[in-house]
Order: structure tokens, then sequence, then C-alpha cells
């Protein structure tokens, strides 16, 4: 691990030039099969994403990998071969899980690969080197405004799960609904399934003349 | 949707952290834990705190009333465990990084089941008299505003994790939803089932081709 880091560190700062504001997120891609990466985005969410790969083993020309960005639904939402550096920005459309998949496009050949992966949604997601420019702010002020950003995202992240709580509430209650009311039945459908037992097998032992 | 990304045997693999003296926001991302998995994350000063929070998700138990949980545990670049947990599925944890290096963040399951992490790590730095060259003067205002910062990300960081749990509540209660139904109309369909195999069984005992009037 920290001959790891050893060799990564370069590596690392190097990145940290080409990736906006020293943002990484190393994953390790296996040598064959894929690696994928998860969230639960809501609607109506800006997404950006951008991915380096860097090989373990120091080896030239870098292997190269492939991505696929993939919808709850199923929707490709970017999808690239054969490449070691790349990007994507989409507005969420739907709202669950969305996948990212890397995968080397050289199985078994490529020696360990690390993929750096910077994701950002929502209000990180923001451009504030645009905002300064065209609204002329800069520094203090601009940072101020970066915390004017994070407290709103607060707010619209507690709206949100006031109302996925609602939701749950209204799927709980209704389970208590169901629970009370299909053990009554439960109760009601013994009891018919036996009388009517009873009224068969009396028809049957009537027909029998054997009572 | 969760049940198809359930079935998908891909690794999972989620890291997250941000280094940066601008503390970026980072996306609470899901792992899928087979057995190890390991995310890294790059610390840029030393003394920076490393605060997050992780939640076993994915928790299809039938049986029990509670799983035993994974492990989790914090090693620094020197291979030194900075912090560990057993057996939990949902935590939050802090800690002072020792020295700048890649940490590394292994989630291990004990269990064969696979069982999907969704964790939030961020590293917050506040400048110090350190970070400056030779020339600089510190701004008490830049020092405070780093503060702010940290105390929303704070904020954040415990947002996310609320939202975390609330994904597995949500799922433990669709869950009883179902089963609720399922298995109600099951055990009236096998009720039925079972009292007619009854009806049938006496009167295969009263039937003709048995000797008559033996019973």
């Amino acid at each position: 691990m920290a001959e790891k880091a050893r060799v990564l560190l370069p590596l690392l700062l190097f990145m940290l030039v080409l990736v906006r504001k020293g943002e990484s997120v190393w994953l390790n891609i296996p040598r064959s099969g894929n690696k994928c990466v998860t969230e639960e985005i809501h609607n109506n969410v800006v997404v950006v994403g951008d991915y380096v790969v860097i090989s373990d083993d120091h080896l030239h020309p870098t292997p190269t990998i492939s991505a696929k960005v993939t919808s709850p639904y199923g929707n490709v939402l970017h999808h690239k071969e054969n490449i070691t550096h790349g990007q994507f920005a989409f507005t969420s459309s739907e709202s669950g899980q969305y996948l990212t998949c890397f995968w080397p496009d050289r199985p078994g050949q490529g020696g360990a690969l690390s993929v750096n992966i910077d994701w950002k949604i929502g209000v990180a997601a923001k451009d504030w080197e645009t905002v300064a420019r065209k609204e002329k702010i800069e520094g203090v002020e601009l940072e101020l405004r970066k915390l004017e950003g994070a407290v709103e995202a607060i707010h619209d992240n507690l709206l949100y799960l006031k109302g996925r709580e609602a939701e749950m509430r209204g799927v709980s209650e209704s389970t208590n609904f169901r629970v009370a009311w299909f053990s009554i039945l439960s109760l009601g459908v013994c009891i018919l399934v036996s009388c009517a037992q009873v009224w068969y097998l009396t028809r049957f032992f009537q027909k029998k003349k054997l009572i | 949707m969760e049940r198809g990304e359930r079935k998908m045997k891909a690794y999972a693999v989620l890291g997250l952290l941000l280094l940066s003296t601008f503390a970026g926001d980072v996306s609470a991302l899901s792992v899928t834990v087979n057995d190890v998995e390991c995310v890294y994350e790059y610390v840029l000063y030393e003394g920076d705190t490393v605060s997050g929070n992780f939640v076993v998700v994915d928790h299809d138990i039938f049986w029990s009333s509670d799983h035993p949980g994974i492990d989790f545990i914090v090693s620094s670049p020197g291979g030194n465990v900075v912090q560990t947990m057993k057996g939990t599925s949902g935590e939050k944890f802090e800690f002072k990084a020792p020295r700048s290096g890649m940490y590394q963040f292994c989630f291990h399951n004990p269990y064969s089941t696979p069982e999907t992490v969704s964790f939030y790590i961020h590293v917050g730095h506040i400048p110090n008299e350190h970070d400056l060259a030779k020339d600089e003067h510190l701004d008490p205002v830049n020092v405070k505003i780093a503060e702010l910062r940290e105390a929303l990300e704070s904020v954040t960081a415990e947002q996310k994790y609320l939202k975390a749990r609330d994904a597995r509540h949500r799922h433990t209660n669709e869950s009883t939803h179902k089963r609720v139904i399922f298995y109600t109309i099951g055990e009236y369909i096998l009720l039925a089932l079972a009292s007619g195999l009854q009806v049938v069984y006496i009167r295969r005992l009263f039937s003709k081709s048995v000797a008559y009037n033996r019973v």
C-alpha cells in the first residue's frame, strides 16, 4: 500500500492538475470483467463526470478502457470505447439508480489499471468559474456564493427527504391496513372453508345413507 | 430498478473523496461488496479531518431479524489501521489524518450474500499557516469561510447518511408490503387446498373400491 502510494503520488499530483480542483476518486479495474459505480439520483439533477485511466504497472501506451453510463430505465447516456480519458454531462430525466461501468478493452493483457473518476451532481456540478466571470465576482464573495449554493442544496435535500418520508409513511399505513384486514379475512376464509367441508361431507354421507 | 441493479453481477466500486482546499461535494455512491471492496482516497494535508458514513442498503434478509453486518477498516498509507468497525450495518466515522497520502477504506463481507453499501467520505481542510508561501499572510476571513464550509459539509454528510438509511428503511417497508399480500393470498390458497385434500381423502375412505362399510 505504501509502495502504491509512492508510485501513485507523482502521477496523482499530475492528475490533480488535469482534473478540476483536485477531486479524485480511484477505482481499480479488474483484468477481466467490469467495475461499476452506481448512484441513486432523482429527477432533474445535473450530473458531470470526468475519468482518466492510468496503468499501475506503467505500461506504454496506456491500455484503453470502455465506459458506459446507463439510466435506471436502461437508456445509455454515454458510451465510449478505446479511450484513456473522457467526460460526460447530462441532466437526469429519470429518478433511480444510475450505473457507470468501466471495463478494459483487452481483458487479460492490460495489467492493473486504475481509473480516476470525478463525479459531481447537483450544486457541486455548477461551473463556478463561468458564474464568477459573468457576474464579475471573486475571492470572498465567490466563496460566499458557493456557501449559499450549498445551503440551498441542503434545503432541497431536506425537502426531498421529507417527500420520501411521506411516501414511506403511506406505504407503512397501507401495510398496516392490509395486515389488519387480511388477518380478519383469513379467519373468515378458515370458517368458510370448514363450513363448506362440513356441509359437503354431510351431503356425501346422507347420499351414502350413512347418516 | 433496484432489483435489476441487484441482479447485476458486476462489482460496483465506489470511491468518493474530494481532496481539495475548496471542498467540493461528493455524491454518496454504492458498492456491492461480495467479499472485500476497497476504496482509495488521497488526503493532501496532514491533520485533515476525514469524516464520512456508510450504510448497508441491500438487506434482503429472510429468516433472522438482524443481519450480522459488515466490517469496515480504514488503513493509512503506512499500512496502519486507523479505524475498525466490526459487524455494523451503518455507521458514521471521523478521524484526523495522521499523515498525508493514499488512505484505504475497505469493506469486508463475512458472508456469502453480496451486500450493497452506500457511503460518503469527505476530507476537510482548514487553511493554516503551513499551507502558504513565505510572503503570504493568512486572511482570517478565509479561515472562517473554510470553517463554515466544513460545518455545511457536516450537515450535508448527515443528510446523505439519513438518505441512505431512509433508502434501506424504504427497502424493508416495500418488502414487507409485498410479503403481506403474497403470503396471505398464498395462505388462503393453501388452506383451501388442504381442506379440499381432506375432503377428497375422506371420500376415498368411503369409496366403493375399499371394502364397503369397513370404516
